[in-house]
């Protein structure tokens, strides 16, 4: 009954969608979906108080006036162009992590293309332990189970083509050009407004599932970030002075992963290499890579190899593959 | 075929030779003897930046009851070897031992292991791979160092199974 519900709350969503110019009258509405005319109207009442402005006139119908910026469930299923990537989608007002729920889910054999989103994340979490902290409602956690078909050494990966399809998607959403720092961070200016993390569930060497999380900084103003991080942190909002649709920023990502992974699967890693170096920041730099046991490996960052790793080129001309450690540019 | 006063000499002719392996077969019967060298029965010796595929050896086969009751020393070690499980990392990364730098590793020498306990975790591109015992039983050996790299197949930890 609630899936239905929620079904017909997203056709009427995809009617206004579609014709913003024209009112839509209930009646009409009622007979394309076959529903009463109380339940369009609760729909709608549903929608208004989800941020969508609709107009409602007396005699001629429903208009949408505008979408809101808010993460919206379906804002981001409504006319979302994936076969598989999303489209299960588990929507929460809010988490205390997106990938913990999502490692269970996977247990529990959630399908490939699963995804958990909240824009409210309490207890978001990074590499080795660090907390990922967001302001609620400003920004996207979310996490994504992948199933592929394939050998446990090609899945870092994976973790590169995130990073492909987040830069592309937040281009075309907000004309920003971003670059990504190895392997997968999203920077503008230096400065972090996109972090991925992922895990691996296996079982000897097959992979069972994984899971890609990925913390995004949209809406959220300078002064919204603790203060020890803003040297270090932004949003799209600090950067252009707007805010942005982060329904739209969801389904624009999952379109291109899902694109670029299916392409990857047909075609191998070299398309992908190619579009991830063209936008590597640190390529071509001296950088200074801190590895875990505090040792620094300086040099210059050549490249990547054909699993992804980090190739630096030290002083003395040799080549150390880096495969775990935080960079900075120097 | 073999008697055992035949296999008592072979022993004593090894142990004063330079061989360190010796195998014989006979009609079905097959008898292989193992000099104890520091260092070559024991999985804890191999070099952590090599990548070694591990397989305990029986020295005695299992159709050969004749020379089982015979052979001394050699026969439990094998036994004890057999029982011994290597957890091999199952791709090139960084290995930690704790989910973060600060907590307690996830198993030490001594740990007792079921199949899904989390024995460490290793990284590559930011991908976090939780590796499994696989077995049950107890941690003797950890191999490797926390934060080291390490290659797909080298062996992480040796487990005794129950």
């Amino acid at each position: 009954m609630a899936l239905t519900m929620k079904k017909t709350k997203h056709k009427i969503l995809d009617m206004l969608l579609k014709h913003p110019d024209i009112h839509l009258s209930g009646q009409k509405i009622c007979d394309v979906l076959g529903c009463s005319r109380t339940a369009v109207w609760k729909h709608i009442k549903e929608l208004e108080s989800e941020g969508f402005k609709i107009e409602a006139i007396q005699k001629k119908g429903y208009r949408l006036l505008s979408t809101p910026n808010e993460l919206s469930e379906a804002r981001i299923l409504v006319g979302l162009k994936t076969k598989e990537l999303g489209q299960h989608l588990i929507y929460f007002d809010s988490i205390g992590s997106t990938q913990k729920e999502t490692q269970h889910l996977a247990e529990d054999g959630a399908p490939h293309g699963t995804l958990v989103i909240t824009s409210h994340q309490m207890t978001g979490r990074g590499r080795l332990g660090r907390t990922w902290s967001m302001p609620k409602g400003k920004g996207i956690a979310m996490s994504l189970i992948l199933r592929p078909k394939l050998s446990i050494n090609r899945i870092p990966q994976l973790t590169l083509i995130a990073a492909v399809a987040v830069y592309k998607a937040i281009t075309e959403v907000t004309g920003i050009q971003t670059d990504i720092k190895w392997p997968n961070d999203i920077l503008v200016m230096g400065k972090k407004i996109v972090g991925i993390l992922t895990e691996m569930q296996t079982e000897g060497t097959n992979v069972k599932a994984v899971i890609i999380g990925m913390g995004m900084n949209i809406n959220a103003n300078k002064n919204d970030f603790p203060e020890e991080i803003r040297h270090v942190a932004t949003s799209l909002k600090t950067l252009t002075g707007k805010e942005h649709d982060m329904s739209l920023i969801v389904q624009t990502i999952l379109f291109y992963f899902e694109e670029l992974y299916l392409r990857y699967l047909e075609e191998g890693f070299s398309v992908i290499k190619w579009m991830w170096e063209s936008h590597a920041v640190s390529i071509g730099k001296r950088i200074n890579a801190r590895l875990f046991n505090g040792k620094v490996l300086t040099g210059l960052a050549k490249g990547i190899d054909e699993e992804g790793a980090l190739l630096l080129e030290d002083d003395q001309g040799s080549i150390h593959k880096i495969y775990s450690a935080d960079i900075e540019i120097e | 075929m073999l008697k055992v006063e035949d296999i008592r000499e072979l022993i004593k002719l090894i142990d004063k030779s330079s061989i360190n392996e010796f195998e014989y077969e006979e009609e079905g019967t097959k008898i292989s003897l193992k000099k104890q060298i520091e260092g070559a029965t024991q999985v804890v010796q191999v070099p952590a930046q090599s990548v070694p595929a591990f397989e305990p050896v029986p020295t005695v086969q299992p159709n050969q009851e004749a020379i089982n009751t015979t052979s001394t020393s050699q026969v439990e070690d094998a036994v004890d070897q057999a029982k011994l499980h290597t957890i091999e990392s199952p791709m090139v990364g960084t290995f930690y031992a704790s989910s973060n730098p600060d907590s307690e590793p996830f198993v030490q020498k001594g740990s007792k292991v079921n199949k899904d306990t989390v024995v460490c975790i290793v990284e590559a591109m930011k991908l976090f791979n939780e590796i499994e015992a696989d077995v049950k039983g107890e941690i003797v050996d950890v191999l490797v160092e926390n934060g080291q790299l390490v290659e797909f197949g080298q062996p992480l930890f040796v487990v005794k199974e129950d």
